[in-house]
């Protein structure tokens, strides 16, 4: 019997205007969503490849001179790898850095003719978002999945329910049908499914001409896991318009006329959909207030000349042996330790303050989506955190095989960062750890977890609540 | 007969429940938002104002005219609740030497914001008309026509003695009646929490009207097309999908579609690169004449020993991507040893050839930059600009843009104004003749005295600047809603009751 329904529904949306507006729109989103990843994809790939040959070159420069160069200069700075699924959620690309910067060791002190005294190490330092925007043109997002979905879908979703019942109720034929043995419940899942069909069909016909597009071209290529991210976001797709056919159902069941039904569903659209995100983000925003410049400049300084006095007698001096080379050693380290940290707890108190943002955010269904999405095509600020921690890790890695190489070197003093106590033997490139900026998908479902069962629960109780509605309206 | 059609539309529309909820959002979306909006811009004057306090300390803590650190503020606008457009993107503090030319593009900001939190968006309170208005028109109009042909009172008002052109006149003027009020009350309840922590000009108040006449337009430019569709369609069910879409297109779609769509030039890197090289051949020449000065006036020795007895630090680039050529010869100490006085001389001599120097050059780069700053980055905008204007909101907001004064011209003006204060600043340099003082390079005989140096000011544009620049937008907006009548009627007129 559901199916009977769900047919007759699905018939009658067929022949509709709504249906026929709903593919051309969708049709031209997607495919206008394709051509331009198919034109912008491959400038990234590339600068993402010269910016890592370049890195790698850097490395493979200090290697070739001796290992303590590695431990002083470092690794190249780390760069993101850009997503293959970006045309899914841009995820404020043009704001987020993409790279994770390898600072050059500080230099302490010269003498007059500029030879380097005191030379410190390497250290990692995490750019700020792009604020320095130069673009002056208008202010608009771009055409990604993210968007067609979270703005389009969900619009297209209560076009598609606003008068399933009120207006079988206004041309009679609601009577006429509950008249029949069928249970309510029935009706409405039947309704529920004709609806959640007849908008598959027009967006999975145009998610395949997209990805129909991207696929076939050499630019850009998915593989397996590729595709099963892009099947959870489409999964996701359906979920959120389910939300929205869930809304649309349970006010058009209480409402009389269908259109005062949709009245109330475009204005709740518009709050939750449209000014919900922004609006709350401001308040969230608005709620921290964020250390100035200076202000980190003051907590800053001190760490330093805290760090001056401590080591003061062996710095200046210019004995080799194994007391004054200990000192200079742990100087320069701690140095460089006590600026990352530094750095990594401003990074941590800024990204506080955007969880913290992004929390609130989450009332919004549609910022829910947006992370989700982000969330599984790897791009966004998560996905930023990601790069950032994988890049640690991979410093971490990096001075730890410094440090094993070392004790393999008998010449060597294993007092690690200065120059006269360090191996100056050449290692072999292939020796040492590459970085791989890696993501899995078992870890993006964990982080999007929580974001998930909300919208999930948001799904349960609509349909729920509509499913009440409609057992005790009277017809 | 005018009168009682108009009486019977306004009952008809002010009775409906569609009346009482766009009311009601309305007044929350837009009392909502500028609440935040107040608070957020309070906080960015507070670092303004934190800004401009430090540079001063800065300023009064350069000891040499060499190593001034001189820096300008931008405050916000308050009038960026209203259109936010550039105001809160760009650049907010730029440098002033005489070596380098402030532009629009090397601004810094001085916000002490969290810059991640840029990640979500902004709202402002045309933003939200933009959205809710258009709506409430398409949604007071979809029915108008094809309502009243549905039910069969359209054949009943045409039968009286009555013009259809007139029935169109009276629907229009009741129904904009009606939007009139969440409009005037919205804004109404917005200056209210405005003035009560944001104090406004008579200037202000001017602008906010013309924000509230475009505003206006672009409403009923909506209504209009709204009852064009209804005109057009035989059915209600038809005219309010027909509605629907074209409300999600030139809202949501439009706009954002034209940024895939067109393609920034490829041609852009090629600009840059060889306005570049022009201005690095300027520069070069600049280095040389600079270095033949140093030869002919000293030997090599004495040229060397020169620089370590002032501390000289020269630099001479041009920033590959925004173009800017950054001339500097900065003396970095503090005080001059008995044994390198004899330098003194030389190190005025030197100083005061090449400052003037530094200043033609820059003034000489500056006419290539400007040309090739409008080519690589104006020109694309412009062009993108002009293609939103397809759709009414990209009129409306360029126009209510240009009326807050947050738009290129708006930012620009105060760009145009650092650069002005750059010539004063030369010119008080040159008064003080203090490229050939000991001043210049060296404070050990008395650092300067910066009380005397004139003071930045910057005023927006009086309103009437603001209306020269919006009056277009707001009467390309008002020449749509005049076609888009004239439309209608010529529609309605031959169309069969």
């Amino acid at each position: 019997m559901i199916w009977h329904i769900t047919k007759r529904e699905i018939y009658g949306n067929l022949n509709s205007l709504r249906f026929a507006l709903t593919t051309v729109l969708l049709l031209a989103l997607m495919v206008t969503n394709g051509v331009r990843h198919l034109r912008e994809h491959p400038k990234r790939v590339q600068r993402y490849r010269d910016a890592v040959t370049e890195s790698l070159n850097r490395l493979t420069s200090h290697t070739d001179k001796s290992l303590y160069k590695l431990a002083q200069y470092g690794p190249g700075n780390f760069y993101k790898k850009p997503s293959p699924l970006h045309f899914c959620a841009n995820g404020g690309e043009l704001l987020l850095p993409d790279t994770v910067k390898v600072e050059d060791p500080p230099v302490f002190a010269t003498d007059s003719e500029e030879n380097i005294l005191l030379e410190g190490v390497w250290n990692l330092s995490y750019p700020d978002a792009n604020l320095q925007n130069k673009s002056v043109g208008p202010d608009v997002s771009q055409v990604d999945w993210a968007f067609i979905i979270g703005s389009i879908l969900s619009l297209i979703a209560l076009l598609f329910t606003f008068d399933a019942f009120s207006g079988e109720r206004e041309r009679g034929t609601l009577r006429l049908m509950l008249a029949n043995s069928v249970p309510r419940h029935t009706v409405l899942i039947g309704k529920f499914l004709g609806a959640l069909l007849s908008i598959s069909i027009p967006f999975a016909l145009a998610v395949l001409v997209n990805l129909l597009l991207i696929s076939t071209s050499n630019a850009v290529h998915l593989n397996t896991e590729a595709w099963g991210r892009l099947g959870i976001i489409f999964c996701l797709a359906l979920l959120y318009t389910s939300l929205f056919l869930a809304l649309g159902l349970l006010v058009s069941t209480r409402m009389q006329r269908s259109a005062v039904s949709l009245m109330i569903l475009l204005l709740t659209w518009v709050t939750f959909v449209v000014f919900m995100p922004s609006t709350l983000a401001s308040i969230a925003s608005s709620f921290s207030r964020e250390t100035s410049f200076d202000e980190f400049w003051r907590q800053r300084n001190p760490i330093r000349e805290d760090l001056w006095d401590k080591y003061e007698e062996w710095i200046w001096s210019d004995e080799l042996d194994d007391k004054t080379l200990r000192g200079k050693s742990k100087f320069y380290t701690e140095t460089a330790e006590r600026s990352e940290r530094w750095r990594e707890e401003r990074l941590k108190y800024r990204s506080s303050q955007v969880y913290r943002a992004r929390v609130i955010t989450g009332i919004s269904p549609a910022t829910l989506l947006q992370h989700l999405i982000e969330a599984f095509a790897g791009t966004g600020f998560e996905r930023h955190l990601q790069f950032v921690e994988n890049a640690q890790r991979y410093a971490r890695q990096l001075r730890e095989f410094i440090v094993d190489t070392d004790r393999g070197d008998p010449d060597s003093l294993h007092i690690m960062n200065v120059r006269e106590g360090m191996s100056q033997k050449p290692i072999s490139p292939e020796a040492i750890p590459r970085f791989e900026d890696t993501l899995s998908l078992s870890k993006d479902f964990n982080t999007a977890a929580m974001e998930l069962l909300l919208l999930v629960l948001f799904v349960v109780v609509l349909l729920s609540a509509a499913y009440l509605a409609f057992i005790r309206v009277e017809v | 007969m005018l009168k009682a059609l108009i009486d019977r539309e306004l009952l008809n529309n002010l009775m409906t429940f569609r009346f009482a909820a766009v009311l009601l959002i309305t007044l929350l979306l837009v009392v909502a938002n500028t609440a935040v909006l107040i608070q957020d811009y309070e906080q960015r004057l507070e670092s303004y104002n934190d800004a401009v306090k430090m540079h001063q300390q800065d300023l009064r803590n350069s000891k040499t005219y060499s190593t001034a650190y001189l820096f300008v503020d931008r405050a916000p606008n308050p009038l960026s609740i209203f259109n936010v457009g550039l105001d809160k993107r760009l650049g907010n503090l730029t440098g002033i030497y005489h070596g380098f030319v402030p532009t629009l593009w090397d601004a810094q900001m001085h916000g002490t914001d969290n810059p991640f939190l840029a990640f979500f968006s902004s709202i402002d309170i045309v933003f939200v008309f933009e959205v809710v208005l258009s709506l409430m028109g398409l949604i007071f109009a979809y029915d108008a026509i094809a309502g009243e042909r549905e039910r069969g009172t359209l054949r009943l008002v045409l039968a009286q003695p009555v013009g259809r052109g007139q029935m169109l006149l009276a629907k229009y003027i009741s129904a904009m009646a009606c939007l009139l009020v969440p409009l005037v009350l919205s804004l109404l309840l917005a200056l209210l929490l405005l003035t009560r922590s944001i104090p406004l000009s008579t200037g202000d108040f001017l602008r906010i009207a013309g924000i509230v006449l475009t505003s206006f337009a672009y409403l009923s430019a909506f209504y209009l097309i709204g009852l064009l569709i209804s005109a057009t369609t035989r059915r209600t069910g038809t005219a309010l999908m027909l509605a629907m879409f074209v409300w999600g297109f030139l809202i949501l779609v439009y706009p954002n579609l034209i940024r895939a769509t067109v393609n920034p030039g490829g041609n852009i890197q090629a600009r840059t690169k060889s306005a570049k090289n022009q201005m690095q051949q300027i520069v070069d020449a600049y280095e040389r004449e600079r270095k033949k000065f140093l030869e002919n006036e000293s030997t090599v020795e004495t040229a060397s020993r020169f620089s370590e007895a002032v501390g000289l630090h020269t630099d001479a680039h041009v920033d590959p991507e925004t173009l800017s050529p950054y001339l500097e010869n900065m003396s970095l100490i503090s005080e001059i040893p008995p044994d390198f006085e004899q330098y003194v001389p030389l190190a005025k001599k030197y100083y005061a050839f090449v400052e003037p120097l530094v200043t033609d050059t820059v003034d000489r780069l500056w006419i290539i930059q400007k040309q090739a700053l409008d080519d690589i980055f104006v020109r694309q905008a412009t062009i993108d600009k002009a293609l939103l204007k397809l759709s009414p909101v990209g009129i409306y907001d360029a126009a209510t843009q240009a009326w807050a004064g947050t738009d290129l011209l708006g930012l620009r003006d105060f760009f145009d104004a650092a650069r002005r204060y750059r010539r004063i600043i030369i010119d008080y340099l040159y008064a003080k003749e203090a490229f050939s003082s000991r001043e210049w390079f060296v404070a050990d005989k008395g650092a300067v005295d910066w009380s005397t140096l004139p003071e930045f000011t910057f005023e927006r544009r009086d309103v009437a600047t603001n209306a020269k620049r919006a009056l277009p937008d707001l009467f390309l907006l008002l020449i749509c809603n005049l076609a888009l009548f004239m439309v209608i009627v010529l529609i309605f007129i031959r169309s069969e009751v």
